[in-house]
């Protein structure tokens, strides 16, 4: 059992503390016996999925964005032939936007995206941050969360999230948020996604076998405090849900 | 018309300072609040001192701002300043209303205001600083703030182009506000290489990586603390600027600060984003005409009275409370540091209980950027994760090399209190954010400040 992970753009696309991600999945999955590669390309790395089992990306601040939209420029084809050979690929944050066909700034320029999906982002002069409750069909209990967006994606045809219960979603409050078609998710979620939030990570940990035949184990180990950390934030927020 | 709104705006705020005291509602923004709602142009008609200086940035703005008043004080100026940090448009106004006449003439030769990075746009829309201090730019609430980028583009329309600009050499992202400013109307204060400066970077993300004009790879020849240091960028050559105000030597561990080469100073605290504030306050008091002689002086006596250390005893133990702000890595960072280069065996507390003292978020990511290997030390005896979000915490130490039989988690922080008070005489070193240090101060016996 054996992955390679591929973790893009980090130094600017990290914004809150997303490198965790791939810090708790990687644990999680030698606890497992799985053998886990990271390997990291930097801002001056030309991208290349080659070899790739789960490609991931996080947040990062509109300009960074920007940088890395014209680093990955004519990738969107790369991309999608990584996932129809088996890989997942997770992008959190504003990294979710770059998977649309455009993205507009703030200003009105238009941004040419990776078009694997067909939804496009308009940036807002004001910014929405604030914490989240999110419902889908992967888990059982729901995802909890922060967003720090400021923009809007419209033309999302299958979120990944069916609706928010607190927070703000592709265009609208409470609405459904991120993209998903097949081993491609996407969120504006920031942050460490799969370390608040254990049964999603069990979910991702579950594709991943399914998609390189890995025997798992019927329940999966959790490891210290995550479940009770994960309880305490949905606490506190559905005690701010109305 | 618009006069006549003004003075209806100034003498009902006045009025209501009053009343508001009568029903100790004292200490508020309401006064400026309703003067700016009579009068949304209220700023823009008082009449104001000769000078005006601002102070903007993520952190040290309280700090500068009262080191500044205190030199302008001593050498003899009457300074008008917002002591209690209420810093936003309606704190300013409230200031400004509390300190002039029925006719709208301030009091005083000097206005120094401490403004809120990112309502200093609007504050400064109605009139602006002759002198304008940018301390630093990183990542700091970023539930409210967006991210250090998003900030910089917040502060930029608040500057005017007849705006003496003050700003930090040695911070990448805050000396490029001089970019399209008349080079003329920029001063810059920095620190040259020091014992205390490192060729690494230490931290877990980098923000001053890329050049913030050209997003280029940096090249770093030293680095006092996070991003701040001697950079230049190896694509577009955007580099350090020569400091106009320099702390030329430096050694912190004896409070010993030398400025220009020539100025020799004594301080009372051991903290480098302190040096920073020294240097910021340094630079701008010279420029509105305080001679060498008289800085030196009023810093080499001044007691650090901002509240960031409070000592305290705990049944043996002694205890040094070192203020970090929740979501703020660079002053978690800072403090750890401190622990860190400690000599002697330790006991540290942290507590997570509330995340902010203004507005409610669950939001922990900012833990993950905090480097708490630095606790990997054999002096740090043990240490104890308090608070709400002590899971968090513990998850967080999970993934540090601290070895996990020095921790001791207690969600409640009366718990650990009390069994600390039981066991032990080691120094306790407690950390946490103004939201929750009063917490912990009822719990303990706080020692006069002296």
């Amino acid at each position: 059992m054996e992955l390679n992970i591929l973790h893009l753009y980090p130094d600017v696309m990290s914004l809150y503390g997303e490198h965790a991600n791939i810090t708790v999945l990687r644990r999680h999955l030698e606890t497992l016996g799985v053998t886990v590669n990271v390997r990291v390309l930097h801002a001056d790395d030309a991208p290349d999925f080659a070899g790739a089992g789960l490609i991931y990306m996080g947040a990062g601040t509109e300009r960074t964005q920007k940088f890395v939209l014209q680093r990955l420029a004519g990738q969107g084809p790369a991309l999608r032939a990584a996932t129809d050979r088996g890989a997942v690929v997770l992008f959190t944050g504003s990294a979710m936007e770059m998977l649309g066909a455009s993205v507009t700034d703030a200003a009105g320029k238009v941004w040419p995206a990776l078009g694997v999906a067909g939804f496009t982002t308009v940036e807002t002069e004001k910014r929405a941050p604030g914490d989240v409750i999110a419902c889908s069909d992967l888990t059982d209990s729901p995802v909890v969360g922060f967003m720090n967006k400021c923009s809007l994606t419209r033309g999302v045809t299958a979120p990944l999230f069916d609706r928010l219960t607190l927070g703000f979603g592709n265009d609208a409050e409470l609405g459904p948020e991120g993209w998903r078609d097949g081993n491609i998710l996407a969120t504006h979620i920031t942050g460490p996604l799969l370390v608040k939030n254990p049964d999603l990570l069990d979910w991702l940990i579950r594709r991943l076998a399914e998609l390189n035949g890995w025997d798992l184990p019927e329940a999966l180990p959790s490891l210290p405090h995550e479940r009770d950390a994960y309880a305490v934030t949905l606490r506190e927020l559905q005690g701010r849900v109305k | 018309m618009d006069k006549l709104r003004f003075y209806l705006a100034l003498w009902l705020a006045k009025l209501s300072r009053p009343v508001l005291k009568l029903t100790r509602h004292k200490g508020t923004s309401f006064p400026g609040e309703l003067a700016l709602r009579i009068c949304p142009a209220f700023l823009q008609y008082i009449h104001m001192p000769e000078q005006i200086i601002a102070v903007t940035g993520s952190n040290g703005k309280t700090s500068t701002v009262a080191m500044i008043a205190a030199i302008l004080t001593a050498a003899g100026r009457d300074v008008v300043y917002n002591k209690e940090g209420s810093n936003q448009t309606e704190g300013v106004a409230t200031l400004l209303l509390s300190n002039c006449s029925l006719a709208g003439k301030m009091r005083g030769d000097v206005l120094l205001l401490e403004s809120d990075e990112r309502y200093t746009k609007f504050t400064f829309k109605w009139f602006h600083p002759t002198h304008y201090v940018i301390t630093n730019l990183y990542r700091d609430q970023l539930t409210r703030n967006g991210h250090p980028e998003w900030v910089y583009d917040a502060i930029r329309p608040s500057i005017h182009p007849e705006t003496h600009l003050v700003l930090n050499a040695d911070d990448p992202l805050v000396a490029s506000f001089a970019q399209g400013h008349d080079p003329e109307k920029v001063t810059w204060f920095g620190l040259e290489e020091t014992l205390s400066s490192s060729t690494e970077h230490h931290g877990i993300y980098h923000d001053g990586g890329r050049c913030p004009l050209c997003h280029g790879r940096m090249d770093y020849s030293c680095y006092h603390y996070a991003h701040i240091g001697h950079y230049k960028c190896s694509v577009c050559g955007y580099s350090r600027p020569d400091p106009d105000f320099a702390g030329t030597y430096l050694d912190l561990k004896n409070g010993k600060l030398t400025v220009n080469g020539r100025v020799d100073l004594r301080l009372a605290f051991r903290r480098i984003y302190n040096i920073y504030n020294v240097l910021a306050a340094w630079a701008v008091c010279t420029l509105v005409g305080v001679d060498e002689q008289s800085i030196a002086a009023t810093i080499s006596s001044y007691a650090l009275k901002n509240g960031r250390t409070i000592r305290f005893t705990l049944g043996a133990h002694k205890g040094t409370l070192l203020i970090s702000k929740h979501e703020n890595s660079v002053a978690y960072d800072t403090n750890l540091a401190h622990i860190q280069a400690l000599n002697e065996p330790c006991e540290v507390m942290i507590i997570v209980d509330a995340i902010s003292r203004r507005y409610f978020t669950g939001e922990t990511s900012w833990l993950w950027d905090i480097d708490f290997d630095r606790l990997a030390v054999p002096h740090v005896k043990r240490i104890w994760l308090c608070g709400k979000y002590v899971n968090d915490l513990a998850m967080r130490f999970d993934y540090t090399g601290v070895d996990p039989e020095k921790i001791v988690l207690r969600e409640s922080l009366s718990q650990a209190t009390e069994e600390l008070k039981a066991q032990g005489d080691l120094p306790l070193y407690a950390t946490t954010c103004f939201s929750d240090r009063d917490k912990l101060l009822a719990l303990v016996q706080r020692e006069k400040e002296v």
